[in-house]
C-alpha cells in the first residue's frame, strides 16, 4: 500500500519539554485520518513536522513516499487551527497570493477563488477586506486557502470550528468530495463526532506519545458492545456501582455507560429500574468520545501513579 | 526565488496603496520646508520700525549715531561670522533726538517706554566720547539685535569723529569702517564651488533628517509588519509555503523598495520645484542660500546610504518584531535599537560643523551610525576616498553577520507566542537555529 505520510519514531523536544515523543503513524492514500488529543498534546508540534515549519530532534518524516522536502510541500494543504490571512486585504488578494506562493498562476488561481466561493456561499464577499467578515466566513476563506492549489495531501487543524449547522455541512460535503478525487486528508481535532463519521483511522495522542492508533472500525469493534445508552427519568444510583459501572458520562436525563467487566447488561436493567423510569435502553459499541476520554484518562492515571 | 519576489510584490503593492504612504510622501518635504521658513518668517514680522529717542547734550554725535542707525537696515556689513549674518532681521528706525537731557525727560522717555509709545532711548552722557560708555532703555532686554545695532551706531559715529579729527574726509571714514567680504570657498573633487555659509549648513542638515526619517520610519515599518504577520497568524500559513529566510528577505526588499520609491518621488518632486522652493527661500532667508546646492556625490550616494542604512535597521528591528506579540510591548524593545539613530541626531549639527573630527570619523566607520555619518560627511566635506569605501565595506559586511544572527531570531521567534523571550532565552535560539 501506498502511504501519504509516514512518520516513523518523531520526536520533539523544546528545553526540557517533550512535545512529540518517538510518535510513528502511517497515512494510506486516499484515507481520511484523524489526529486526536486533548489540549497540549503533542498535535500542532506534529503538524508543524509534518510541513517543515520545524524539523524533528530525531526520526524521519516522509511524504509521498520521498523524504519531505520544501518542492513537495507544494502539493502539501495546510489548514492552522488559528486562523491567519491578512487582515487588510481582500478575500480574492488573499487568495490569490497564497496560491502564487503554491506555484498557480493568477489567472487559473482567480478562477479557482471564484470557483471556490460560489461553491462555499461567499462569492459576493470576494472584494470585501478579511476584516469585515464573520469567524465562520473567515473560516471558509482559511478552507478555500488550503486546498486552491489542488493538493494531494491535506492538513487539516480544526476545519470545523467556528462554522455553523449549514456551513459544517457543507464542508463535510466537500471533505467527501475530495476523499472520492482520491485525495488524503488529515484532521486533527478534539470533537469525536465529527471524527467518527469521517474519519477512516486514528491515532491518539497524549502527551506526546501515540495511546491509541488504528482502522476506527476496528478499534470500536475491539470494545465489543460494552456500552449502554440509557434515557431515563428519576434517580440512577447504580452509576456508583463499581461490579456493573465502570465509567459513565451522565447527561440528567441521559447516560452513556461502560459496563464493568463481567457485569450483565441484564441485570443492570432491572436495577435501573428499581429507582427510575426507563424510556430507552440500547446496548451498542462505545462511542469515539468514551474510548477517547478513557483512553485519557487511564493513561494519566498511568502517568501519575 | 520566486516566492521571493511574490513576498516582496506584496509587501510593496500593500504598502504603496496605502493613505498613509501617499501623505507621508506629500508632507515630508512640506515639513522640512516649512521647518525652513517658518522660522526666517517669524524672525522677520518681529523686526519692523524701532521708534527710538538718543538722548545726548552733543547735537553732532546724536546726529551722527541717527544716521548710522538709519543706514544700518539697508547696509550689508559687521564682523559678525557669515552664519550668522541674516540681514533681514534688522528692524528700521524712526530716530528722533534730544540735545537737552534732564532728569524729568528721562522719567517721561521711561514712561513712553513703559507705556509702548516708544521702543526704547539711548541715554548718552556729556564724557561719552571718553568713556565710550552709554546706556539704552528698552521694554524688552532681550531685544539683543537692537542694543547691538545702537552700539555699533554709536562705535561707527565716535569713529567716524576721531578720524574726522585726523584729517580724513566723509567718504574716506566710510571706506575705512565699511565691512569687508570673505566668503567660504568649499574644495571638492568638481573644483571650487562657492558656497555660502547658511546654505551649506541647512542642505546637509535637510538630507540629514531625509536619511534619518526614512531609515527610521520603513525599519519601523519592517517590524510591524513582522508583528502583523504574527499576530493574525499568517506566519502560519505562509511557512506551509516558503521558509522564514525567504520569507525576512521578501519583507525586507519589499518594504526597502517602498522608501526607494518614496526617494525617488521627493527627488523628482525636488528637482522640478526645487527651483522655485528655492527661490521662495533665497527670498526669506536673503542671499545666503544663493550658492546652495547638494553636489553629485551626495545625490547619487543618497540611495547607497540610505539602503545600507535601512537594512541594518530593517534587520534589527525584524528580529525585535519577531520577539514581541503587539506593538505595544515591541515599543519597549525598540529603544535601545533606536538609540544609535538618536546619537547620530545629536552628534550630526557637530559633525556638519566640523565634518573632519576623530569622532566624526569614528562614528562614521561604527556599522549603526556609519550610514548617516558617512553621509553627513559626504554632503558637507569631500571625505577621502577610501573612507567612503571603508565605511561601506565594513557596513556591508556588519550587515552580512546582522543578516545571518537575526534569521536565527527571527526563524525560532514568529513561531513563538506568550510571553516575551529573555536575553539568554534568545541567545539559545541563534544556537538552536
Amino acid at each position: 500500500m501506498a502511504f501519504t505520510l509516514e512518520l516513523d519514531g518523531v520526536t520533539k523536544a523544546f528545553d526540557e519539554f517533550v512535545a512529540v515523543d518517538k510518535l510513528s503513524f502511517n497515512i494510506p492514500e486516499g484515507e481520511i485520518f484523524g489526529l486526536l488529543g486533548p489540549n497540549g498534546a503533542g498535535k500542532t508540534s506534529t503538524i508543524r513536522m509534518m510541513i517543515g515549519i520545524t524539523v524533528p530532534d530525531s526520526g524521519a518524516v516522509r511524504v509521498f513516499g520521498q523524504p519531505l522536502s520544501r518542492l513537495l510541500l507544494d502539493r502539501v494543504g495546510y489548514l492552522p487551527e488559528e486562523r491567519g490571512l491578512y487582515k487588510k486585504m481582500k478575500i480574492m488578494e488573499n487568495l490569490v497570493f497564497l496560491a502564487q506562493l503554491k506555484g498557480i498562476a493568477v489567472p487559473e488561481a482567480t478562477r479557482r477563488a471564484h470557483e471556490w466561493l460560489e461553491r462555499l456561499d461567499l462569492a459576493l464577499w470576494g472584494n470585501s477586506k478579511v476584516e469585515e467578515l464573520s469567524k465562520g466566513m473567515q473560516q471558509k476563506v482559511q478552507f478555500i486557502a488550503a486546498v486552491i492549489h489542488e493538493p494531494d495531501f491535506m492538513i487539516l487543524d480544526e476545519p470545523f470550528s467556528g462554522l455553523d449547522p449549514a456551513g459544517s455541512l457543507v464542508l463535510k460535503d466537500v471533505l467527501l468530495d475530495l476523499k472520492k478525487q482520491g485525495k488524503t486528508i488529515l484532521f486533527s481535532t478534539h470533537r469525536m463526532d465529527t471524527v467518527e463519521r469521517l474519519c477512516d483511522s486514528i491515532c491518539l495522542v497524549n502527551q506526546g506519545r501515540s495511546v491509541l492508533l488504528g482502522v476506527l472500525r476496528e478499534i470500536k469493534a475491539s470494545y465489543g458492545r460494552s456500552s449502554v445508552q440509557l434515557e431515563y427519568e428519576g434517580e440512577l444510583p447504580l452509576l456508583t456501582d463499581p461490579t456493573l459501572v465502570a465509567s459513565s458520562n451522565d447527561f440528567g436525563n441521559y447516560v452513556e455507560l461502560r459496563l464493568a467487566p463481567g457485569a450483565d447488561p441484564q441485570e443492570l436493567l432491572e436495577v435501573a429500574m428499581r429507582t427510575a423510569r426507563i424510556r430507552k435502553f440500547e446496548l451498542v459499541e462505545p462511542s469515539l468520545e468514551e474510548i477517547f476520554l478513557d483512553t485519557v484518562q487511564s493513561t494519566k492515571a498511568v502517568i501519575h501513579a | 526565488m520566486r516566492k521571493v519576489l511574490l513576498i516582496i510584490r506584496r509587501e510593496y503593492l500593500v504598502r504603496v496603496r496605502t493613505k498613509a504612504f501617499i501623505i507621508f510622501t506629500v508632507l515630508m518635504p512640506l515639513l522640512i520646508g516649512a521647518g525652513f521658513i517658518l522660522p526666517s518668517k517669524l524672525m522677520l514680522q518681529s523686526a519692523g520700525t524701532k521708534r527710538i529717542v538718543i538722548v545726548a547734550a552733543d547735537s553732532a554725535l546724536a546726529n551722527s549715531i541717527k544716521t548710522e542707525l538709519a543706514a544700518s537696515h539697508a547696509s550689508d556689513d559687521d564682523d559678525a561670522p557669515l552664519p550668522e549674518r541674516k540681514k533681514p532681521i534688522r528692524p528700521e528706525f524712526n530716530v528722533s533726538v534730544d540735545t537737552a537731557p534732564s532728569e524729568a525727560l528721562r522719567q517721561q522717555l521711561t514712561t513712553e517706554v513703559r507705556e509702548g509709545k516708544l521702543d526704547g532711548f539711548a541715554w548718552i552722557e556729556t564724557d561719552a566720547v571718553s568713556t565710550r560708555k552709554a546706556l539704552y532703555y528698552s521694554r524688552n532686554a532681550s531685544d539683543f539685535i537692537e542694543a547691538q545695532l545702537v552700539s555699533r551706531a554709536f562705535r561707527f559715529a565716535l569713529s567716524e569723529r576721531e578720524l574726522a579729527g585726523h584729517g580724513f574726509s566723509a567718504a574716506e571714514s566710510k571706506t575705512l569702517l565699511g565691512p569687508v567680504a570673505v566668503d567660504t570657498v568649499r574644495i571638492d573633487k568638481q573644483g571650487a564651488n562657492k558656497s555660502n555659509g547658511i546654505g551649506a549648513f541647512l542642505l546637509p542638515y535637510f538630507l540629514l533628517i531625509a536619511i534619518y526619517v526614512t531609515v527610521l520610519i520603513y525599519g519601523v515599518y519592517v517590524m510591524r509588519s513582522v508583528i502583523e504577520e504574527k499576530s493574525s497568524r499568517v506566519i502560519e500559513v505562509l511557512l506551509g509555503s516558503v521558509t522564514p529566510m525567504q520569507l525576512m528577505a521578501g519583507k525586507i526588499i519589499g518594504v526597502g523598495a517602498v522608501g526607494l520609491t518614496q526617494i525617488g518621488i521627493w527627488a523628482a518632486a525636488g528637482t522640478i520645484l526645487g527651483t522655485g522652493g528655492l527661490a521662495m527661500a533665497r527670498q526669506v532667508l536673503g542671499d545666503s542660500l544663493k550658492d546652495a546646492h547638494i553636489s553629485m556625490a551626495a545625490m547619487v550616494l543618497f540611495p547607497v546610504f540610505f539602503l545600507l542604512g535601512y537594512a541594518t535597521y530593517a534587520c534589527l528591528y525584524a528580529a525585535i518584531g519577531a520577539m514581541c506579540n503587539s506593538d505595544e510591548e515591541a515599543q519597549q524593545l525598540q529603544f535601545p535599537v533606536t538609540l544609535p539613530l538618536i546619537l547620530c541626531m545629536i552628534c550630526a549639527m557637530a559633525i556638519i560643523r566640523d565634518p573632519n573630527t576623530p569622532l566624526a570619523f569614528w562614528l562614521s566607520m561604527f556599522p549603526l551610525t556609519s550610514p548617516i555619518i558617512m553621509y553627513v560627511r559626504i554632503s558637507v566635506s569631500s571625505p577621502p576616498v577610501w573612507q567612503i569605501a571603508a565605511s561601506i565595506a565594513i557596513s556591508l559586511a556588519s550587515l552580512y553577520g546582522l543578516v545571518w544572527l537575526t534569521s536565527r531570531i527571527y526563524r525560532v521567534g514568529i513561531l513563538m507566542y506568550g510571553k516575551r523571550p529573555t536575553l539568554p532565552e534568545i541567545l539559545k535560539w541563534v544556537r538552536y537555529a
